[in-house]
């Protein structure tokens, strides 16, 4: 290292210690006020995705556990069905309007004001319990049917879907 | 150069900062804000710059899950982003930025008169000559002479900051104090 560069860097140390040692005051209360803002932000933010995850839980759920509402008799909204609607207008013809056979214990039940339908897997025999006659009788395979709920949630009729 | 408390103290308060604790990050500035500062001073010589980039460097803390370890100690850390700020900052005012070269600046104009030529003698006028000619290094010159020369850190530590190999801080300091002797004699030829 010549005589030059020994000068230089004695000259870049007076200059280090020439300058300041601390920011000013200022700079440390500016930082605080925007820590602390910056601070509540998070806290606030840090629910936005657990409640977001919530919310998608909570619609998926809905949409698998709520019974979805289907027209019956080919209209778009609910409609109301008596209990006299659905009963078998013949001995040959148990099946109701929209094809639903009527249930025994849903005799004496409130008048159907809003339908709603379920569609359900169910044993052969459990339909034939319900007194829906069915031409495959001792499969053991389930079979598809419509349960037939009142507004009070309670079963009313039965539907064979396939 | 930055102290080096040590790094589970710098860890623990991290965390708790990023958790929003204010007496963490009081802890924290206390310990570290002040070669941020020079830091930024140096390489900028403006105070209005080197004030923002202090606390954009502590806010900045706040996202703690960037400091890796592996990648150095918290004071290259936060050096490393202090040397962003700053060279954002000055490529934002670069065209305002008095520069040595520019025939019209401050520093240039006071060196060719011939009424201050006692006092450029001088030892505090030399310190400011001095101060002049690192801040009209070219950044890539400048950053390495501020925090191996006047923050004296090891080349390997300045090598993490900047992001480079060792032997181009090496050659970058070589070439830099070159230039600033240089620039040294310059203006001594002008006050003679």
């Amino acid at each position: 290292m010549n005589q030059n560069e020994q000068e230089l860097l004695k000259d870049l140390r007076a200059l280090a210690d020439a300058d300041p040692r601390e920011a000013p005051a200022a700079v440390r209360e500016r930082s605080l006020v925007e820590f602390r803002r910056r601070s509540a932000q998070q806290r606030r933010m840090a629910w936005l995705p657990a409640a977001g995850v919530g919310a998608i839980a909570a619609a998926t759920l809905i949409f698998f556990l709520v019974p979805k509402q289907v027209p019956t008799h080919g209209t778009d909204a609910p409609t109301a069905i008596s209990n006299a609607a659905i009963q078998p207008s013949s001995a040959n013809a148990d099946e109701t309007d929209g094809g639903f056979y009527p249930l025994p214990e849903a005799e004496g039940l409130p008048p159907i004001e809003t339908a709603t339908v379920i569609r359900v897997q169910m044993p052969v025999e459990s339909l034939q319990l319900m007194g829906v006659a069915v031409s495959d009788a001792g499969s053991a395979e389930p079979v598809q049917a419509d349960i037939l709920l009142g507004q009070d949630g309670l079963a009313r009729g039965v539907r064979l879907v396939q | 150069m930055l102290e080096s408390p040590s790094h589970s103290e710098d860890d623990e308060l991290l965390r708790l900062i990023s958790a929003g604790n204010e007496g963490a990050f009081l802890a924290f500035y206390n310990r570290h804000h002040g070669p941020v500062y020079r830091f930024a001073l140096q390489m900028s010589g403006k105070t209005e710059i080197a004030e923002e980039v202090t606390q954009d460097v502590f806010l900045a803390v706040m996202r703690s899950a960037r400091y890796d370890r592996n990648r150095g100690s918290v004071p290259a850390f936060l050096y490393g982003i202090a040397r962003n700020l700053v060279l954002r900052c000055l490529d934002r005012e670069r065209p305002y930025l008095t520069l040595l070269d520019d025939p019209e600046s401050e520093y240039t104009g006071r060196i060719a008169d011939p009424r201050d030529l006692e006092h450029e003698l001088s030892r505090n006028e030399r310190i400011e000559t001095l101060r002049k000619a690192v801040l009209a290094l070219p950044p890539a010159y400048r950053e390495v002479v501020v925090l191996c020369d006047l923050h004296e850190m090891d080349y390997l530590a300045a090598a993490g900051v900047i992001g480079c190999a060792v032997g181009t801080i090496r050659s970058r300091l070589h070439r830099a104090r070159a230039l600033l002797m240089e620039k040294m004699r310059a203006s001594e030829r002008c006050a003679v």
